[in-house]
């Protein structure tokens, strides 16, 4: 069975979310390189939607951030893994949006604003084959339309492979599970009625309304 | 159906848990109470164990133990109300929410979220699955922990300061819940720092008893090398290597 024929259901599939924050190089200034780990953190999978879910604001928020992000899907029990050998556990990819209410990690639990339902929208599977060069995929998100991300993955900070080594030190993945692997610059914030749109080059494209909860 | 089937490793696909929920432990750890609403976290679903070791990436020093009683999720449950919350609980198990504190001191300082400290694998030990019919009421349990013996916490939880209703109502506002979720609800007073070779035991009441030894692994435990010039080396037996990825010192 080719990749291309397997029907990848991440939703059923999927037991574990790790999200890597402060991964992306500002373009437009110097980056300062540092010794730092990267930032994780998990979003539960009860987070995770397909088109056809409208993305849901807990009552009250008013408003929440949208993020752009390729997600890595893992495809093979993944412990103690070289840099070299990561990307053999790579099974493909999907665009993802790590909604979140806000960057104040400090004072709410990072679970409650980075996890809430509907806060992993994610679009179909894409092939690991179809990816030819995965330090140079463009992200797209707009809102109603106009543009707010547009950034390429030849900006992370830390790579796919390091970023599997590292996780893989401390977690043992497995098949279905997800890496969100950070966002570009163009972090801004959406309410009630606005409609988002994302792209991953031409391999996907997805569009979540946005709604509150009453 | 018969519950001593439930495996809950295999039917857990998300993990809940919540801190300083008893107001001795919150204060030992020089830690404001929460008012207001429960303070939620997660544990990865790779963390659980139901035997064995329990192990800490090499490098690390502290490790603490937090005896916990866990809910089992019985059927989906959104909006979960009060009134009705104890007909969503399949069951329990009792559970050590297993924490690097020195990492997640660190963490803190940094601040950075603790997955690290709370998520590693083998952070999750659990019991045997408890159906719901074997605990008359889940407000007088006592969760006793001892290391090589020593009674380290024992506690209530009479003293949980939100109960298993307020718990999944709150959790299942923002969280949707599904058969087979897990919600670790707190740990009493009394945790304290494992070391290499200590034997941890646990207990709930008299209804069901735990027993994991803590040991580093160090012989073979292989660890990716941080510096380039050694990526290039070709192993050709397994040995400890310091993970320097980590920059703290205690």
């Amino acid at each position: 069975m080719s990749e291309q024929e397997l029907k990848i259901d991440l939703k059923s599939i999927c037991k574990n979310i790790i999200g890597i924050g402060k991964n992306y190089k500002d373009p437009s200034k110097e980056h300062v390189p540092t010794n730092e780990d990267p930032f994780i953190f998990a979003k539960p999978i009860s987070s995770l939607i397909t088109e056809g879910t409208s993305i849901k604001i807990p009552k009250g928020w008013g408003t929440i951030i949208h993020e752009v992000e390729l997600g890595v899907v893992i495809g093979k029990t993944t412990k103690f893994v070289t840099e070299e050998n990561a990307m053999d556990h790579v099974l493909g990819y999907v665009l993802a949006l790590d909604m979140g209410k806000s960057l104040e990690f400090d004072k709410y639990p990072i679970l409650l604003i980075k996890g809430f339902d509907t806060s992993c929208p994610i679009s179909d599977f894409i092939a690991k084959s179809k990816i030819k060069d995965v330090d140079n995929v463009n992200l797209k998100l707009s809102v109603n339309g106009q543009v707010r991300h547009d950034g390429n993955t030849k900006d992370l900070i830390h790579k796919i492979p390091r970023l599997i080594s590292y996780l893989s030190n401390f977690f043992t993945m497995d098949y279905g599970d997800l890496i969100l692997t950070g966002t570009p610059v163009g972090i801004s914030t959406v309410r009630h009625g606005d409609l988002i749109e994302a792209s991953l080059e031409d391999l996907a494209n997805i569009k979540f309304p946005v709604v509150e909860i009453q | 159906m018969a519950s001593q089937s439930i495996k809950v490793q295999s039917i857990c696909r998300n993990i809940i848990a919540v801190g300083r929920n008893y107001t001795e432990h919150a204060k030992e750890l020089g830690n404001p109470v929460p008012k207001g609403n429960p303070l939620v976290f997660g544990k990865p679903v790779s963390s659980i164990i139901t035997e064995g070791e329990i192990q800490i990436p090499h490098g690390w020093k502290e490790l603490h133990h937090e005896v916990e009683l866990g809910v089992v999720v019985g059927k989906p449950g959104k909006f979960i109300k009060k009134e009705n919350a104890m007909d969503y609980v399949l069951g329990y198990v009792l559970v050590l929410d297993m924490t690097a504190r020195g990492i997640q001191e660190q963490l803190k300082k940094q601040g950075y979220p603790w997955l690290l400290a709370k998520g590693f694998d083998t952070s999750c030990p659990i019991s045997d699955f408890i159906p719901k019919s074997a605990v008359s009421d889940v407000n007088n349990l006592n969760l006793k922990l001892t290391v090589n013996g020593d009674v380290k916490q024992n506690g209530n939880t009479k003293d949980m300061i939100f109960k298993l209703p307020d718990l999944l109502s709150y959790i299942s506002s923002y969280f949707k819940l599904e058969y087979g979720d897990l919600i670790l609800t707190g740990t009493p007073s009394g945790v304290s720092a494992v070391k290499h070779g200590d034997v941890i035991e646990a207990s709930l009441d008299d209804i069901v008893k735990i027993k994991f030894p803590f040991r580093l692994k160090e012989r073979n435990m292989f660890c990716k090398i941080q510096y380039k010039v050694a990526s290039n080396i070709k192993f050709n037996k397994i040995f400890v290597v310091s993970l320097t990825k980590i920059n703290i010192n205690f």
